[in-house]
């Protein structure tokens, strides 16, 4: 069994790294996610985790590190936030294209301007499409169990993808809360040890990220599409693995709050779902029929679970935590896609957009207060006046 | 919903020129012979576009390389394509070309192909495959009225300040002029630099009929992509080859190939440690050969042999 203790987001994602035994670690300092960084390296000072730790010159060079490491049959780790996120991007799609499922570890920021280390999904989110399996943790638990779900899920051979284990920054990544750290024992149960498909190799030599031609491009492009969808049915072996062996209690996509005869709920990813579980509870005990469904896996996006989960409610309040200027619905990247998934339902689900907490303020029980108050009108009027309401400038 | 999509895609009057060339010495010409001819047309008020091929290596030396017209009395409806499935008219900058290149491949019946090149009509048919939809072969000495305009102006699709047709690109273009009903020769005139090089071409260029064919309907052939998802290398991955690479055989890339004298060669062996694709080989005789499925014709053999052993001659005077 396991050891109680009281670590923030951060240490939990280090021990969490610790229990996977990774061989290659390329790190750069930015806040929030630093922090986990500085404990992998005080454990290998210390001599508890055998790995090899490069200190990159930048977040392109720590990617690229890792994407070689990892070709070369390394388990690797990194982690980047805000800036530090984008500054990488151009590394993220040859990593998933050669089906290298490094783990990267985002404690979210909020992008330039303002120079802010707020919590904000934004920086994870615009990496969203680029092949990676992605997801948020709500607490320090959490972020200790989803690194080491993804190495799992990243690592099967019908997956290999690599993962952006997300965490709320300074919410999650700082805020210390009592984590149960699994022993050895269980982890190795748990996670078989990585084996790559094209480990480079000096007897059989190959190119990686060779130069091809227009047409070979349709096939590999699929191949990785057909990778994403795999792994759906692989998040859900490994949750169940997960929880059976570690004791927790996770739904592998979605998870549903108080919402067996909810009219109104609020959907959301992240450290905020604590919040509006929170202020639904309130609520509850007045009587209102409100609950709260929250998104564990982002990417995959599990279109038909969402659609299962949130075609139930007359209205759905999606918060996006993201800043998306310009988008479809004027809300956020979660608002696009829950209306996606309700695709077909027709106007028996209202679906409004609430774009909060940007710049690292935290949504306030107040908010959430006034959101479930605009989701109770709209489900008395029928009417969605405002596709979405950037909050709290408009509510 | 059950179409013949050939006949649904037809463009009729659509007129396909490619043109064959060697990398960096010979792109400008051959982007020359597309780009004059098209800019006539367009005096003409027909529909046209232009490009150099995209696949191709443009950047190394000898290497074939493509470039393309389309000329049509319609809008041109199949504008995104990589190469001309079916050309009506094909260009050669340069003679060797004919060898170890299809550049037949898919020509329309009763189609034109074009040859900068002192030999006649004859000695080239001799080293082309299938010939059963040649229409007309044209020769003309083209190097021999004018040189290559080697500049890197105008690659890239970037502006070409050197301007249109000032060498070997205008007699070519004034032969395939002649050879295909396409433009008039006073519009082609006042569209390249060289006008006498290109009237020489319209005037000079020997045809010869090869086939008799009939009226043609332009089509474009409908690619279908299929794949075998699972005989593709995962992700892409190449294997690395390591004796020799199938996947790059540069044989193709010479116009002159080396020929050893062996009263001259003294086996000093440095021209093979000098042959940049390694092509130089002992045989069991002890003397020096070259690997022609790989010798690109560089010359450097040839360039540092002390004893002048090695002389480079024309490709196409050897028929094998
Ligand atoms: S460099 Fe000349 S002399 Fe020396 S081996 Fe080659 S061909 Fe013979
Ligand atoms: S010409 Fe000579 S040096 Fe050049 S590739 Fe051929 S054999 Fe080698």
């Amino acid at each position: 069994m396991g050891k109680k203790r009281l670590i923030t987001g951060v240490v939990a994602t280090a021990e969490a790294v610790r229990l996977a035994d990774v061989d290659v670690i390329s790190s750069f300092p930015i806040r929030p996610y630093t922090g986990i960084m500085s404990e992998l390296a005080r454990m290998i000072a210390d001599g508890e985790l055998d790995a090899e730790f490069v200190h990159a010159e930048g977040e392109h060079a720590q990617l690229s590190v890792v994407y070689g490491a990892s070709a070369a049959g390394a388990r690797t780790f990194t982690g980047s936030s805000g800036v530090g996120v984008t500054y990488a991007m151009e590394v993220y799609s040859p990593i998933s294209g050669e089906r290298l499922p490094v783990q990267m570890a985002i404690a979210d920021r909020t992008l330039d301007p303002p120079g802010d280390f707020g919590s904000e999904h934004t920086d994870a989110e615009v990496c969203r499409d680029q092949g990676w399996i992605q997801g948020w943790a709500a607490t320090p638990q959490e972020a200790l169990d989803l690194t080491l779900l993804y190495y799992r899920i990243g690592e099967d051979p019908r997956v290999l993808l690599p993962q952006y284990a997300c965490q709320d920054g300074y919410f999650v990544s700082h805020i210390a809360g009592e984590v149960d750290v699994p022993d050895e024992a269980q982890v190795k149960e748990f996670l078989p040890p990585y084996k790559n498909k094209h480990q480079l190799n000096i007897y059989e030599p190959q190119i990686i990220g060779a130069q091809i031609e227009p047409d070979m491009g349709p096939p590999l492009q699929y191949q990785r599409a057909l990778a994403m969808r795999n792994a759906k049915e692989v998040i859900k072996e490994a949750y169940d693995d997960y929880n059976r062996i570690f004791g927790r209690n996770y739904s592998p996509f979605v998870e549903e709050y108080m919402t067996e005869d909810a009219d109104v709920v609020i959907f959301l990813q992240g450290a905020h779902s604590q919040t509006a579980i929170d202020v639904a509870r309130r609520l509850r005990n007045h009587g209102e029929k409100v609950g709260v469904v929250r998104l564990r896996t982002f990417r995959p996006f599990p279109t038909e679970e969402v659609r299962d989960a949130l075609s139930k409610f007359k209205v759905i309040g999606v918060v996006d935590n993201s800043a998306n200027f310009g988008i479809a619905g004027g809300g956020g990247v979660l608002l696009t896609e829950a209306r996606t998934a309700l695709y077909g339902e027709g106007d028996k689900v209202k679906t409004v957009g609430f774009v909060a907490g940007l710049g690292g303020e935290a949504i306030t029980r107040d908010e959430f207060y006034r959101m479930f108050a605009k989701l109770k009108d709209i489900a008395k009027t029928g009417k969605v006046e405002q596709n979405a309401y950037w909050v709290p400038f408009e509510l | 919903m059950e179409y013949d999509v050939q006949k649904l895609f037809e463009e009729p009057g659509l007129i396909q020129i490619t043109t064959w060339a060697r990398g960096v010495i010979q792109n400008k010409d051959a982007r020359d012979v597309v780009f004059a001819l098209a800019n006539a047309a367009s005096k003409e008020g027909k529909y046209v576009q232009a490009w150099e091929n995209y696949v191709d290596l443009p950047d190394r030396v000898n290497v074939p390389v493509r470039a393309y017209a389309r000329i049509s009395p319609n809008p041109i409806e199949s504008k995104y394509i990589y190469e001309n499935e079916n050309p009506d008219v094909v260009v050669l900058t340069e003679e060797g070309l004919v060898k170890g290149n299809n550049v037949l491949k898919g020509l329309k019946p009763g189609g034109v192909l074009i040859v900068n090149t002192k030999r006649d009509p004859e000695y080239i048919l001799k080293f082309l495959s299938d010939t059963s939809n040649l229409g007309i072969l044209g020769c003309v000495d083209a190097t021999g009225v004018t040189g290559y305009i080697k500049t890197l102006s105008g690659a890239e699709g970037a502006t070409d300040a050197s301007g249109i047709g000032a060498g070997v690109g205008a007699v070519l273009a004034g032969a395939a002029a002649k050879a295909k009903e396409m433009v008039k020769l006073e519009n082609l005139l006042g569209t390249v630099k060289n006008q006498d090089a290109c009237r020489y071409g319209y005037e000079n260029v020997k045809l010869m009929k090869v086939n008799e064919v009939g009226e043609v309907v332009s089509i474009g052939k409908i690619k279908q992509n299929k794949y075998d998802l699972e005989g593709l290398p995962f992700a892409g991955t190449v294997p690395s080859p390591k004796k020799e690479n199938e996947g790059m055989v540069t044989g193709n890339w010479r116009t002159e190939r080396p020929i050893l004298t062996k009263e001259l060669c003294n086996d000093c062996l440095i021209c093979w440690l000098d042959c940049p694709d390694a092509t130089i080989f002992k045989t069991e005789d002890g003397l020096i050969d070259f690997d022609l499925k790989y010798c690109k014709g560089c010359g450097i053999c040839a360039a540092v042999c002390p004893t002048e052993a090695v002389t480079m001659v024309p490709e196409l005077d050897f028929v094998d």
